[in-house]
């Protein structure tokens, strides 16, 4: 399982990169280990303001639905349309080409948590 | 809660990364290390699929009144099996709603072998004994002491061939055979869930691990649950809990092909023959989305915007996209435009036939 240094994560096992006034959204190696093969995401619409700690997209895998939080608050910029038809993306490359959403930052965040912090969270 | 049951083959399932959950009272595998998107594609793919179904129970009828027996509790009719034939059928209750679905075996004129679910085992035993007490027959639950394989995919037949003394290649399609598997008896049958060719392997539990480990040896692969279930929808295949149930009869569920109202007496009977008369109060229907997204059970069905009624199995299928089984209003099975709720927004569908995808079953 990677986490990488350069991100910060979520209890709920997202990841958020920030960089600058924006902010990309994807769902950690954890989750869609967890999850299993992911077969559909319900992207947000660029456009859509969301707040921090608000459900903005939907993976779903063989077997469950699941809602993905947002890290930050902002408005959507850009979404990954790739993932409407390779949703594996998620699975294969969750860091990489399986981002989900970009946001311009807005106000407010959820609790934010290192990659030592998110390793030692897993672990608890 | 009451402590999970394992099968014989649970260490097996770990050493191979099963990820085990509850299902049916047992710690059961959802799949394996490479998922169950590639498990569904190694099966519907010409791969032999191995599957742990021993959650499942077994019952032995014998004695002179079998057959009288079997006719009264069960809906399909027992005097057309022949001896190695094998059928599907169900146990209904006096108001005509599923006890379960079973499939049986004649193995003579006085001995016969039902396969159950293992939800519905307890029920089905205690149901199936206390009829018994009017006929002259044994009714023996062997569920705890045989493990059930099964083995499905274009290669099951050679994976399986080595280990069996019979010639597979005679056992048609729901034909089965009392066989020898590694030297101790068995049954094998033609059968499956899948809609692939490939057999149900019954051995003693004593001989689980040696047959499984072997069939792996020969090019099987392990598949678990969700792949089981992927597949089993894709063929339209019924599930209780899900299409059947005890609130639905054979009308409703579209499963009067194994209801057969000309054989003289059999519980449920005029019940079911009443509601055909007054018509069911829902149909199950075959839908396919036309737009986005991904049909799950419990979602609602609308058909020209009015709820008509709710999902019962839906998937994601590779081959067919977002496919589902729906009981609607009896008025909306065939006509009125057909929408599924899917977070609050209206999903298109379409109504289509069964199975979803090609099967490949040996007819």
């Amino acid at each position: 399982m990677t986490i990488p240094a350069d991100l910060k994560y979520t209890k709920e096992h997202e990841w958020v990169r920030i960089d600058g006034d924006t902010a990309t959204f994807g769902i950690s190696d954890h989750a869609q280990e967890a999850l299993g093969d992911i077969v559909f995401v319900e992207l947000p619409e660029v456009g859509r303001s969301i707040d921090a700690g608000e459900a903005y997209a939907v993976v779903e895998s063989v077997k469950a639905v699941s809602d993905v939080y947002a890290p930050v608050g902002g408005e959507v910029i850009e979404v990954n349309e790739a993932l409407e038809g390779e949703p594996e993306l998620v699975n294969t490359d969750p860091y990489g080409a399986g981002w989900i959403a970009k946001v311009s930052i807005g106000d407010g965040q959820v609790e934010l948590l290192n990659d030592d912090e998110y390793t030692t969270f897993l672990e608890e | 809660m009451t402590n999970l049951l394992k099968t014989p083959l649970f260490d097996a399932h770990v050493a191979l990364g099963g990820k085990m959950v509850p299902f049916a009272g047992f710690e059961m595998p959802v799949q394996y290390k490479s998922g169950a998107l590639k498990e569904y594609t190694f099966v519907r793919e010409g791969g032999a699929g191995l599957f742990d179904i021993t959650h499942m129970g077994q019952v032995r009828v014998t004695g002179s009144g079998a057959l009288a027996f079997l006719q009264f509790v069960t809906t399909n009719d027992v005097s057309k099996l022949a001896e190695g034939q094998v059928h599907y059928s169900a146990l209904l209750n006096d108001s005509g709603t599923f006890i379960d679905d079973i499939t049986t075996y004649k193995i003579s004129d006085t001995e016969y072998y039902l396969c159950i679910n293992a939800a519905n085992r307890h029920k089905d035993v205690a149901h199936l004994q206390a009829q018994a007490e009017h006929f002259d027959v044994c009714v023996v639950d062997e569920s705890d002491d045989t493990t059930l394989l099964a083995l499905q995919g274009t290669a099951a037949q050679a994976a399986l061939q080595p280990l069996v003394d019979a010639d597979l290649e005679s056992i048609g399609y729901y034909k089965f055979a009392q066989v020898q598997v590694n030297g101790t008896a068995g049954i094998v049958s033609r059968t499956g869930y899948t809609g692939e060719d490939g057999f149900e392997i019954y051995i003693p539990n004593s001989m689980a691990s040696e047959v499984w480990s072997q069939l792996l040896e020969n090019g099987a692969e392990p598949i678990g649950l969700a792949a089981r279930d992927m597949l089993r929808t894709e063929m339209g295949y019924a599930l209780y809990g899900h299409e059947i149930s005890d609130a639905v009869t054979p009308v409703e569920a579209r499963l009067m092909w194994i209801t057969k109202l000309d054989k003289g007496d059999f519980i449920g009977k005029q019940a079911v023959v009443d509601r055909k008369a007054d018509g069911p109060k829902q149909r199950l229907i075959a839908l396919k989305l036309t737009g986005r997204g991904i049909p799950r059970e419990h979602y609602q069905v609308f058909v020209d915007g009015e709820p008509s009624g709710e999902i019962t199995s839906g998937m994601h299928s590779p081959m067919a996209g977002g496919v589902a089984l729906a009981y609607v209003k009896p008025e909306h099975a065939q006509t009125g435009d057909l929408s599924v709720e899917i977070r609050g927004k209206q999903v298109a569908a379409e109504r289509t036939t069964l199975p979803f995808v090609r099967s490949n079953v040996r007819r």
